[in-house]
């Protein structure tokens, strides 16, 4: 059999990885690490089923697969020096989404970029703007950097709040928009990402916008669109992206930015020194030539979506409109205790989401077998 | 059949195999097979990496732990603690006392960002690795340069003496790009001299170039860093391990100082093969030793044919040579370039004589050797 059809027979099967070395069930780890200690030393249980990061529980397709084997003989060489190189990948994200290398930045996952953008934009007199709940990692890097943080609160249907956060922005470094928002799983229209956009250049002007789709593969509304051509008409608007959800790569911590030049340049300065691996570089060229692959993987996740969407629905819990590979679900009871109950069934579920730890659960969305067994367990602990 | 696999296999165009079957002997083929280095390249003699990669167990590591599942698509932190607890075996240490990231660099950074600050300057040597310095001019701390003294070698009084006030003192040894070292004691006498003189200043060590060394005068600082809170040593899997494609590096130290350290989260950056492979290597010690003694008859034979081609080096310790061309670095390197052979880029203040080689395989040595003879004019009797 040919390596390739080899490896690329290994990209699928987390059925088979349900039958799984210690090893391999350790580092099924956490999205952002803290709150789920008790999660991972509860792993090593080949049953247990892991919906707590919003990973993609097949990995990576079979081309990333190949080209990933085919690199290790490399693995010695620095990324600039491997082939691909981390050049080849900056070309080939640019090639994919039609702009110039120029306008790309690689990060060690788009962690390091959010990192990033904190330490470029942001001061002790020039805030953070976020959500609450969002995605934690920059006001995080914020509160180390001893930086103000003002938190504007998701709308009712968990929908970052425009308005709120367009006045919260004024005099502020940097707003995170993060579209679709994990943990709340919404998005926000290409029209109104730009209307917001342009009010805050308007009204604050040195205020930089961040707007993280991390999850845009995952989108099936047709009103979304990215704001890549935001983050290309406006200085310090960017984009980021990671190719730790759709794409599958979650260990391998591949993320990028994108906008202008300029913007560009600054992030690359401060980057960490060779932020890539080298078969992560193979993986990550093979997988954006790839696109029917993620076409598939988002089709896949809509259906699982749908599915586990309807048996909350169906039971009379409230779950956010989602346009990710997890769900928001109003439990009316706090996430700890749901979160304890399911992991006593092998269930992991997402940490606390405050301010809605005490209602609020995030469900990442597995394969539909696993969402078949975690939604059975799901009933008996809710008693629906 | 789970629908995923169905849907997948639908798309895809494939069905019935025993995929698990198949799935444990895709992985058979990792690192073999015609991979992107079968191709001809030119001989990279640039960036000092280990032109052998990583060991047999580390490659069987990687093809079991991979070959089980797709821990590629998952959150590393659960093998994040495994990768500590290993390298704290390895030097008889604490997991407390070990910090990750992606490659040394990382750490480096993150204890420049910690420790220093406008007011509480860098010192580095002034032909030394460029990272912490580098950083330090990004976040506006002040570097202190200290010239090297004559044998090319960092002037540990002069730095001791510039420590006072300082936030950190970056010491590496061996030193990159001079490839020499100063021995146990000397760098013990700096550590405490430093410490006494300056009671807020570190002691940053990096020592990636540490498993090619052979002057048994040599002492790693591990055993300083692990009591105390002011020493950090650094260490890296680029080198000697095969890994700098795989980006893992490590620091050891006092675990108040490591905790500090830690807040900076640099082990997110780290990716599922590299802690895979970096666990096996570091407990492949026969791998690393053999990899010490191919590289030291390849540097012995560089050393040789330099000195009786009538040039002088420094006394390597690392998997280079720092050699007096007595000719602009820049016209050595494009003619050999000219010949596929790459050498590394400039170092001021000795552009203008020095050239920095990277230790290739003896063969790989031989070659280059001979393209070195031809540019450099040295007749096939003398070399």
């Amino acid at each position: 059999m040919e390596l390739s059809r080899r490896s690329f027979l290994d990209a699928f099967g987390v059925r088979e990885a349900a039958s799984l070395s210690a090893a391999f069930v350790a580092a099924r780890g956490r999205e952002a690490a803290v709150a789920e200690a008790a999660a991972v030393e509860a792993a090593g249980d080949p049953a247990e089923i892991r919906i707590s990061s919003n990973e993609n529980p097949l990995g990576p397709g079979p081309a990333a697969m190949e080209a990933f084997t085919r690199a290790f003989q490399d693995a010695g060489r620095y990324p600039t020096n491997a082939r691909p190189s981390m050049g080849d990948l900056r070309e080939a994200i640019a090639r994919r989404l039609s702009v110039r290398a120029e306008n790309v930045a690689l990060g060690a996952g788009s962690w390091e970029l959010l990192r990033s953008a904190v330490r470029l934009y942001t001061s002790s007199s020039r805030h953070l703007v976020t959500a609450s709940p969002s995605f934690e990692s920059p006001e995080q890097m914020a509160q180390q950097l001893g930086i103000p943080v003002r938190r504007v609160p998701v709308d009712k249907e968990g929908r970052l709040d425009l308005e709120g956060m367009a006045r919260a922005a004024r005099w502020a470094g940097l707003v995170f928009f993060c579209n679709p928002n994990n943990p709340t799983g919404g998005v926000h229209s290409a029209r109104a990402v730009a209307e917001f956009v342009g009010r805050v250049r308007r009204e604050s002007p040195e205020t930089a916008i961040l707007i993280d789709e991390a999850y845009h593969d995952y989108v099936t509304d047709p009103g979304y669109a990215t704001s890549l051509p935001l983050a290309l008409e406006h200085r310090d608007v960017f984009i980021t992206r990671t190719l730790s959800k759709a794409y599958g790569m979650a260990g391998l911590r591949v993320g990028y930015a994108v906008g202008q030049a300029r913007t560009i340049e600054a992030f690359n300065r401060w980057a960490i020194t060779f932020n890539q691996n080298s078969l992560a570089v193979a993986a990550a060229v093979a997988s954006l030539g790839d696109p029917a692959h993620i076409d598939a993987e988002r089709a896949r996740n809509a259906e699982v979506r749908r599915f586990t969407t309807a048996f909350f629905q169906d039971r009379g819990l409230r779950v956010l409109p989602s346009e990710t590979n997890f769900v928001l679900v109003e439990i009316g009871r706090p996430a700890k205790d749901f979160r304890e109950a399911c992991a006593k069934q092998k269930v992991m579920v997402g940490r606390d989401f405050p301010p809605l730890e005490k209602t609020h659960a995030r469900v990442s969305l597995g394969t539909m077998d696993e969402m078949k067994r975690a939604t059975q367990v799901f009933g008996a602990v809710l008693g629906k | 059949m789970p629908f995923t696999r169905r849907a997948f296999v639908r798309t895809l165009g494939i069905g019935g195999a025993s995929l698990l079957a198949a799935r444990r002997e895709a992985w058979a083929g990792l690192g073999e097979g015609p991979g992107a280095a079968a191709a001809p390249r030119p001989l990279l003699l640039h960036n000092n990496e280990n032109p052998l990669g990583p060991g047999q167990a580390a490659l069987d590591a990687l093809r079991a732990v991979m070959g089980a599942g797709a821990p590629a698509g998952r959150y590393v932190f659960g093998r994040v603690d495994e990768l500590h607890a290993a390298i704290a075996e390895r030097f008889g240490a604490r997991p407390e006392n070990v910090v990750t990231g992606c490659g040394s660099t990382q750490i480096l950074r993150a204890a420049v960002q910690m420790l220093t600050s406008p007011t509480r300057p860098l010192v580095a040597g002034e032909l030394t690795y460029e990272e912490c310095a580098g950083y330090a001019e990004l976040i506006g701390t002040p570097v202190r340069a200290i010239p090297l003294d004559a044998a090319l070698k960092l002037d540990l009084n002069a730095m001791a003496d510039a420590a006072k006030g300082a936030g950190v003192v970056f010491l590496n040894n061996p030193n990159n790009p001079t490839a020499n070292l100063h021995s146990g004691d000397a760098v013990g006498a700096f550590v405490d001299r430093v410490l006494t003189a300056s009671p807020d200043t570190t002691v940053l060590i990096d020592e990636a170039y540490h498993d090619y060394v052979t002057d048994p005068s040599y002492r790693s600082q591990v055993p300083a860093a692990l009591k105390n809170p002011r020493v950090i040593v650094a260490r890296t899997f680029s080198k000697a391990h095969g890994m700098a494609g795989m980006r893992v590096g490590y620091a050891l130290g006092h675990p108040d100082t490591i905790a500090k350290l830690e807040a900076w989260e640099s082990a997110n950056a780290l990716n599922v093969a590299g802690i895979v492979v970096a666990i096996a290597s570091i407990r492949d010690q026969a791998r690393l030793e053999a990899e010490r003694d191919r590289n030291t008859r390849a540097r012995q034979f560089t050393l040789d044919w330099l000195a009786k081609a009538g040039f002088t080096a420094t006394a390597s310790q690392t998997n280079f040579v720092f050699a007096n061309i007595k000719r602009p670095c820049k016209d050595f390197r494009d003619a050999c370039r000219a010949q596929g052979v790459i050498v590394a880029r400039d170092f001021p203040p000795f552009e203008k004589s020095h050239v920095r080689i990277s230790i290739g395989t003896l063969e790989e040595m031989k070659q280059a050797a001979d393209v070195f003879g031809k540019i450099l004019g040295v007749k096939a009797k003398a070399a």
